[in-house]
């Protein structure tokens, strides 16, 4: 029955251990409420963000779990902080005392669970941007045209925003206009020759030109935008639409939403990292910590020294004893998860 | 008979003290608070001085940030002041400055307000500015390949962009102005040519705005050219046409904004000021309290505080009076010894 990584700690190192604690715990809560509020600048981004995404795109779900995840890291923090001011004092310690073994609990199997499912959240949903953009942009561009449609009416507005906020034009280029029709049937001539022949010329009987709306437009050019007959050499004085040009903005929405969002993530993945380091170092202090100050019987200020410990002894033992106390309500549950986050540790310990 | 007195025991004395140092402590970062308002204002108008002319007046950020660094140093220092307050032989060192301190903490407190009310009045002088600018930055709008002036049109084509705005006035504003570089003009089409015949100064004036102009709340693709020809665009009226373009004159957008940005600040400005008024009231308290307190190793004892140890006009009276001696007495030094008699004062 040996206990699993004690440490003996006498009184010096275990104040020191408080202190220390203390200020991990501090920043424990500070990195917890950045992510908070990070998660919540995501969540807000990806809601102006709505109308392009495809309502299919898992890429939702990580600002919440991390803005979860960030709250009991702070709650942690703060809790910690809290307990290891306390266990200085003997007077203060008793009602810290009884706390102290349920959050172990939570912040171990919630604040742990949701830190790495987070993390990995992180990591693998990037991926799911790129047919989530692909596919809202897509609609979004089909019914640019649709005004007065309900349920579309607002493509319009919110596309020419986006292009003129982020500098962008069509999904990967302007020429991604010359295949849909952006202009609303409502405002072509049906007389006019022109229009007849282009909704003649394809089989779906849209009316495609080679044009782009106003959102496109490179403020930066040194001469008014052109918008329209951009695939004639001839149309526009000095204009040679084979050259390069300010005119209108070169890169797509989205390669530019996509390395927008992506970095976003990424910002949050690594504090989301940094969270789940530090709620490790915390938790494994205060385990210590409760520990030893369990061994003087919750004496604090005994010259004595004490053993602090992970768990009391090795898995095996413990799931026994789990077993043989099968009965009784919920005590096994303690022992049985914090395994979850401890094999790794146990191994060389046992072997 | 003395203005508004309060009996002090040692208890009240303390606590005004006290919380006299908790409100400096408060007052030097409501200083840091008009500071940045200050730092802010400046920054915002020199980020639109091209359409401002250059030549807008800095005076109420200039005045907000002196305030804001005058409000951290004196409110620091009365914040000392009060801690030492309550040790006797700390605060015989602070004792003779008190009053000359209380006077320029009154003057400062004038001078605060007085910037607090030019927050509120120097939208005027804006206007103007705002008006020659953006008119200048118009006409130069074609001058793309001109150098100190090739920025001009990627600034008017963001502002009208950023603040949703068109033109000076109105989009009409662009009619009347050549805002197509002649390089990019095909000088043997006929309509070109007849364009350029049609106005005395040979300028290309079309009934056409930029593509910044542009507003994309309109249920339609936007109409840039021909704005003013019904039959150019199928269903179109261009008297009952409203979601087209920006509506708003970019001046009117400016002066806007610059306008609710100062009236806060001016809000901000005049909080402060009261906050700042009620310290130097309690700080008045404060000195004659103490000054009261008529055996210096006796601290238990009570005193009195007051505003002013006469009433208004009284003391009124004896501030001129002390002028006029002032006056007389340095008349004397100038006249030397020969007026023999100096005249004594009422």
């Amino acid at each position: 029955m040996a206990p699993v990584l004690p440490l003996v700690l006498p009184l010096q190192p275990r104040i020191r251990l408080a202190q220390g604690l203390w200020l991990l715990s501090w920043l424990l809560a500070l990195a917890g409420g950045l992510t908070l509020l990070y998660s919540g600048h995501l969540q807000v981004q990806l809601w102006h963000l709505s109308t392009f995404l495809a309502p299919s795109c898992p890429f939702a779900a990580l600002p919440r779990v991390a803005l979860a995840a960030g709250a009991v890291a702070l709650g942690t923090g703060l809790v910690g902080a809290g307990t290891s001011r306390a266990s200085l004092d003997a007077a203060q310690y008793p009602p810290w005392r009884k706390v102290l073994g349920p959050l172990l609990v939570v912040g171990t199997a919630g604040g742990g669970g949701l830190l790495v499912l987070a993390l990995g959240l992180a990591l693998a949903l990037p991926g799911s941007l790129d047919t989530g953009l692909e596919e809202g942009l897509g609609t979004a561009l089909v019914h640019y045209k649709d005004t007065e449609v309900p349920g579309h009416c607002h493509a319009k507005r919110l596309l020419d925003e986006l292009q003129l906020r982020h500098h962008c034009c069509g999904r990967h280029g302007y020429k991604d206009w010359f295949g849909v029709q952006w202009v609303s049937s409502r405002y072509l001539d049906p007389n006019d020759q022109d229009v007849v022949d282009r909704i003649q010329s394809n089989v779906e009987g849209l009316y495609l030109i080679d044009g782009v709306p106003f959102s496109c437009c490179n403020p930066h050019s040194p001469r008014p935008c052109l918008q329209s007959r951009l695939s004639d050499p001839h149309a526009h004085p000095l204009f040679d639409p084979r050259q390069p040009n300010l005119n209108l903005w070169a890169q797509g929405c989205h390669g530019v939403l996509l390395g927008h969002l992506q970095g976003l993530a990424s910002t949050l993945g690594s504090m989301l990292a940094v969270t789940f380091l530090l709620q490790t170092l915390v938790l494994l202090g205060l385990r210590y910590l409760q520990t030893a100050l369990e061994g003087l019987g919750g004496v604090i200020d005994g010259e004595g020294e004490t053993q602090g410990y992970l768990f009391p002894s090795g898995l095996k033992d413990m799931l026994q004893t789990a077993w043989r106390q099968g009965g009784v309500a919920h005590r096994p549950a303690p022992e049985e998860t914090p395994p979850e986050e401890a094999p790794p540790k146990e191994g060389p310990p046992e072997a | 008979m003395a203005l508004l007195k309060v009996k002090f025991d040692q208890k009240k004395r303390v606590k005004l003290a006290q919380g006299l140092w908790l409100m400096n402590w408060l007052s030097v970062l409501a200083g840091i608070v008009v500071f940045s308002l200050g730092l802010f204002l400046k920054i915002e108008l020199r980020k639109r001085s091209d359409v401002m002319n250059n030549s807008e007046s800095h005076f109420v950020p200039n005045s907000l940030i002196g305030m804001g660094v005058l409000s951290c140093v004196f409110n620091s220092l009365a914040g000392k002041i009060c801690y030492d307050a309550l040790d006797p032989s700390k605060y015989a060192k602070w004792k003779p400055w008190l009053k000359s301190y209380l006077v320029v903490c009154v003057l400062f407190n004038i001078v605060l307000f007085l910037v607090a009310l030019c927050c509120f009045l120097m939208r005027g002088s804006l206007e103007s500015t705002l008006a020659q600018g953006l008119k200048n930055g118009m006409k130069y709008y074609r001058d793309t390949d001109t150098p100190g002036r090739c920025f001009m049109k990627k600034t008017i084509d963001l502002l009208q962009i950023e603040f949703k705005c068109c033109g000076n006035n109105g989009f009409r504003d662009w009619f009347e102005i050549q805002w197509i570089s002649n390089r990019y003009l095909d000088f043997s089409s006929k309509e070109v040519k007849d364009r350029i015949k049609s106005n005395v100064d040979g300028r290309y004036l079309v009934d056409g705005v930029p593509f910044s102009c542009c507003n994309p709340n309109s249920p339609r693709p936007c109409i840039q050219y021909q704005l003013t020809n019904n039959s150019a665009h199928y269903s179109y009226d261009h008297q009952t046409e409203e979601l087209n373009l920006w509506v708003r004159g970019c001046r009117a957008a400016l002066l806007n904004y610059y306008g609710s940005l100062m009236n806060s600040m001016g809000a901000v400005t005049l909080l402060v000021w009261l906050f700042e008024v009620s310290i130097t009231i309690g700080l008045r308290y404060l000195h004659t309290a103490l000054e009261g307190v008529s055996n210096p190793e006796d601290l238990e004892c009570e005193s009195e505080g007051w505003l002013l140890e006469k009433s208004v006009s009284e003391t009124w009276k004896a501030f001129l009076e002390s002028l006029k001696k002032l006056g007389k007495s340095n008349q004397v030094e100038a006249e030397g010894a020969d007026t023999g008699q100096a005249p004594e004062a009422g």
